[in-house]
């Protein structure tokens, strides 16, 4: 089995497929979760936000998660969730919002809002109505390269930086793919007796390259990073869902998010100034002091939202998720697309593709994701913030740390680097969260920079382009929303790259 | 009481203008929220580096700079001022021996091997120079994570020099016992340079190491206030010129400037209050009276007859902008200049294009008296001196530290002339 798209439908396929017993190889054209999935707030959903507009996905959001708070904890962290109702929403809607929840079974609780704000000093204090839910963060790149390695340990391949040129079809079958090596500019042919297309928002171009339709539109949605952990439990508008009513915390920062809006090209996402402050105000009616509150970073994802006028024909397991089996619907075997969906939810849409894929084989291997724990996850123990400082508490001086901002070691950085033989800082970066601090890699650059020109043995050419890349790709997601204090600390990056190093004029 | 005149800023621009003052014997007050620019910037004194490509000789070079950037602070500053500012830095820091000037500058590597070009030196750097060429080894220090020699030395390597001078460059690593510690700092291992048994370990370490002839080039670590006897000590015992090259803050050269410019100060009868951040002020018409500083107990009055602003740019919080893209001056509101469109662009999407937010500041007349938009001072008291004037990119052009020296300089030139 071939699936392409290494994000968290990809990476749930190719996992699912190899604990089924599959050969499977995950193609990739970047690195793992760099398209939607690295890209969203990491809510993991509860089912709240759908209860009232779209049951069917409330309800499979309360299975998903308490599934993976089994499989994989060590990727969660339970802060637990809020739904509150501001003076700018309707009163109403929470009873609404209290049925809709009763009847998809999402476990709510109404509390006082004395209570909310307790839990929650910093909310806005003229809500009326808080009810709590079982809302989490999910940290996408954990949880997608830890399904990558569980695969590779049932036999699959995973290989990122390959792009998918061509599917090869022989009789009205698809019979495999040309693929080209991203980094080393080889082509390579690979056969397989299925092709299962997980490429989200770009599903529709690998659909193409077997001549089958698939409309996949791409919506927009802008998130912003803020640092510190403005609430320490996930914060949602008691309200339809709209644009910015929700702040999730994760790791260090919180994140507020998000939009929605339909664009022609999912690798084309702008971000204008008038979306970010936007959504800037709408986290000022949650945390008030939002707006002035130092940013970090604005990033953009794109939803993969699949075109209703296709619906007709397809195996729709749910609103929320379409599963296309195109030898029923173009007359191609071999290719099945999975699109459409959330991250919450990507397991169980990987384990519906690969009971069709069972199905067109005429095997009967049960699905296993729902039950087997993720490495790090066997204990049902949830991530938790402290950990990194507390694994470093008992021996506060017995190795370097090389980002301050992140508590990364140079061991740990140099073992990233073996793990994934990458010289890419901004895979290093998702990898071990280097750089994403509130220095956003002004003082772990240089230093990772040095330390793999060191230790991988990379010529100075190529570390110096490592590095201006890194400075480059940092500054698109910073320079929209630098303002108040972290525009001071980018200016002191400045200084520090333009100034002290002059790393702009770095010889070629 | 009142001050003669009250410095807002600790950085080199406010150092420089409260020594020349206090020399001239009037009574000086520095107030400054923190230490400044100092600590971050290395100690050398950059005065124009690049405008159109590397920059070899600022005196030539600034003429035309200045006439193609009108509202550039070096607009202000006559070139005879500038040179009158670095000879007046460096006989006023004998003990760290500045070396260049203005005519020509000198290629340092930074800690990524880049020669930059820079004015004037102080003497534990000046045999990096690399314009002569010559055969460098780049010395690590295991357990300091912000000195990549390997790096460094292979960039280095690839250097263009003027002329066509051959550098060479090597790297090695050192591994001093550090007294059970694997992190060390900058200012942590400057602690330990100032140690005799310390600096044996360093030497006896090296000296077999080295091939005859090298030009042996350490992180800028080497001690505080005995940085010079600890250079001193390392070329005649390793029998090799040695020199410090700048990395990541805290910069321990800058620090050494910082506290020869603080301890001129005491001498001079000046006083320094770190830890206060202008919050107010009091003015009477065009002149201004008093400023309010915030400390921890409470508000506080500072009387003077005149005053400098160097509270610096960005970086140092003398200008803010908000989340409307609004740019203020901290201590007094003061009108700005270059501000980007109310709707324009806040900046570029390249990292290294040149950003409009970066020429804002203030206008200043040729006292170096913040202006309004029709020219007027805003007080006919206050100067304001180094980062927090409009119209420079500093890292652009290497001008940071010779800046806030000049303008600093000029500053205190014009309340000298004005008040006699």
């Amino acid at each position: 089995m071939l699936v392409v798209g290494g994000g968290s439908t990809g990476a749930g396929v190719v996992r699912d497929a190899a604990m089924r017993g599959f050969s499977a190889i995950l193609l990739e054209r970047g690195d793992l979760a760099t398209g939607t999935t690295g890209r969203f707030h990491g809510l993991l959903h509860s089912g709240g936000r759908y209860a009232v507009k779209d049951p069917v996905a409330a309800v499979e959001c309360v299975a998903e998660n308490a599934i993976l708070r089994r499989t994989a904890a060590d990727c969660i962290e339970d802060t637990g969730g809020l739904f509150v109702t501001t003076k700018w929403d309707d009163p109403a809607f929470g009873d609404e919002f209290e049925r809709g929840c009763r009847e998809t079974g999402v476990p709510i609780e109404e509390i006082p809002v004395d209570e909310a704000l307790r839990l929650e000093p910093r909310l806005d204090p003229t809500i009326s109505r808080a009810f709590t839910v079982p809302d989490a963060s999910l940290d996408p790149w954990k949880l997608v390269s830890g399904c990558a390695r569980s695969a590779r340990e049932h036999g699959a391949r995973i290989l990122p930086y390959h792009r998918v040129l061509e599917l090869e079809r022989r009789n009205g079958r698809v019979v495999g793919a040309r693929v080209d090596n991203e980094l080393t500019g080889e082509e390579v042919w690979i056969r397989a007796e299925v092709v299962v297309n997980a490429a989200g928002a770009w599903a529709g171009q690998i659909a193409e390259l077997a001549g089958c339709k698939v409309t996949v539109l791409p919506g927009k949605g802008i998130m912003i990073a803020m640092n510190h952990r403005l609430v320490n439990t996930v914060v949602n508008r008691c309200k339809p869902p709209a644009d910015g009513d929700i702040i999730v915390p994760i790791r260090t920062v919180s994140v507020i998010g998000t939009t929605d809006t339909r664009v022609a090209d999912p690798d084309e996402l702008e971000v204008t100034q008038q979306e970010i402050d936007e959504m800037l105000d709408e986290g000022e009616k949650l945390v008030p002091g939002f707006r002035e509150a130092r940013a970090l970073r604005v990033w953009a994802g794109a939803r993969p939202l699949f075109s209703a006028e296709d619906v007709s024909d397809t195996r729709e397991v749910s609103r929320s998720h379409a599963l296309l089996d195109h030898a029923e619907r173009d007359g191609v075997e071999g290719l099945i697309t999975i699109t459409g969906g959330k991250t919450t939810t990507f397991r169980l849409m990987a384990e519906a593709a690969v009971d069709v894929v069972c199905a067109r084989l005429g095997v009967d291997r049960p699905c296993r994701t729902h039950e087997e724990p993720l490495r790090g996850s066997e204990e049902g123990r949830f991530y938790w913030l402290g950990s990194r400082v507390q694994a470093r508490e008992p021996v506060p001086r017995s190795e370097e740390i090389i980002c301050e901002c992140e508590l990364i070691t140079r061991d740990r950085l140099k073992a990233a680097m073996v793990t994934r033989p990458t010289t890419n800082l901004d895979d290093i970066r998702r990898m071990l969260r280097l750089g994403m601090g509130p220095c956003q890699g002004g003082f772990c650059i240089y230093r990772a920079t040095g330390i793999l020109h060191a230790y991988e043995r990379l010529d100075s050419r190529a570390a110096n382009a490592s590095l201006l890349d890194f400075l480059q790709e940092r500054w698109k997601g910073v320079h929209p929303i630098l303002h108040g204090d972290q525009l001071r600390q980018a200016s002191l990056d400045d200084w520090i790259f333009q100034g002290l190093l002059a790393v702009q004029h770095l010889p070629e | 009481m009142t001050y003669d005149v009250v410095v807002i800023g600790a950085g080199l621009a406010g150092l420089t203008a409260a020594l020349r003052l206090a020399e001239e014997g009037l009574r000086v007050l520095v107030v400054a929220k923190g230490v400044g620019g100092t600590h971050l910037a290395p100690a050398t004194i950059d005065v124009l580096g690049y405008a159109d490509g590397r920059v070899e000789s600022p005196a030539r070079a600034l003429p035309e700079f200045v006439a193609a950037h009108p509202e550039h602070p070096y607009r202000r500053v006559p070139v005879g001022l500038i040179r009158a500012s670095l000879e007046w830095f460096a006989e006023r820091l004998g003990g760290l021996g500045y070396r260049g000037g203005l005519e020509e500058n000198v290629l340092l590597p930074t800690a990524v091997g880049v020669a930059k070009p820079t004015a004037l030196v102080p003497r534990t750097m000046a045999a990096g120079d690399l314009r002569a060429g010559g055969r460098f080894v780049f010395v690590g220090l295991r357990g300091f994570k912000d000195f990549y020699p390997g790096y460094l030395a292979e960039n280095v390597a690839r250097s263009e020099v003027p002329g066509g001078a051959s550098v060479s460059a090597r790297a090695l690593e050192l591994g001093p016992p550090l007294g059970g510690e694997v992190d060390v700092s900058s200012a942590g291992l400057a602690r330990r340079f100032e140690q005799a048994e310390f600096r044996d370990l360093v030497v006896r370490e090296l000296e077999q190491r080295l091939a005859p002839g090298e030009i042996v080039g350490f992180p800028a670590v080497l001690g505080f206030r005995h940085a010079q006897e600890v250079w001193q000590e390392l070329e005649t015992r390793l029998r090799h010129p040695v020199f410090e090259v700048p990395t990541l803050p805290p910069s321990v050269g800058g620090i050494r400037v910082f506290e020869s410019l603080t301890a001129a100060l005491r001498r001079n009868g000046a006083r320094v209050v770190v830890g206060s951040s202008v919050s107010g002020s009091e003015h009477r018409g065009k002149t201004l009276e008093g400023v309010v500083t915030q400390t921890a107990a409470r508000p506080r009055m500072y009387r003077a007859r005149s005053f400098v602003l160097a509270s610096g740019g960005f970086a140092s919080g003398g200008l803010q902008m908000d989340s409307y893209g609004r740019v203020r001056e901290t201590a007094f509101d003061l009108p700005l200049a270059g501000l980007p469109a109310p709707d324009g662009q806040r900046f570029e999407p390249g990292y290294f294009d040149e950003q409009p937010i970066a020429g804002v500041g203030l206008a200043v007349d040729d006292a170096l008296r913040p202006v309004d938009a029709a020219g007027a001072p805003a007080f006919e008291n206050l100067h304001a001196a180094g980062a927090t004037l409009a119209g420079a990119t500093p890292w652009r052009e290497a001008s940071g530290n010779g800046i806030s020296l000049a303008t600093g300089y000029a500053a205190a030139s014009a309340i000298l002339e004005r008040t006699s």
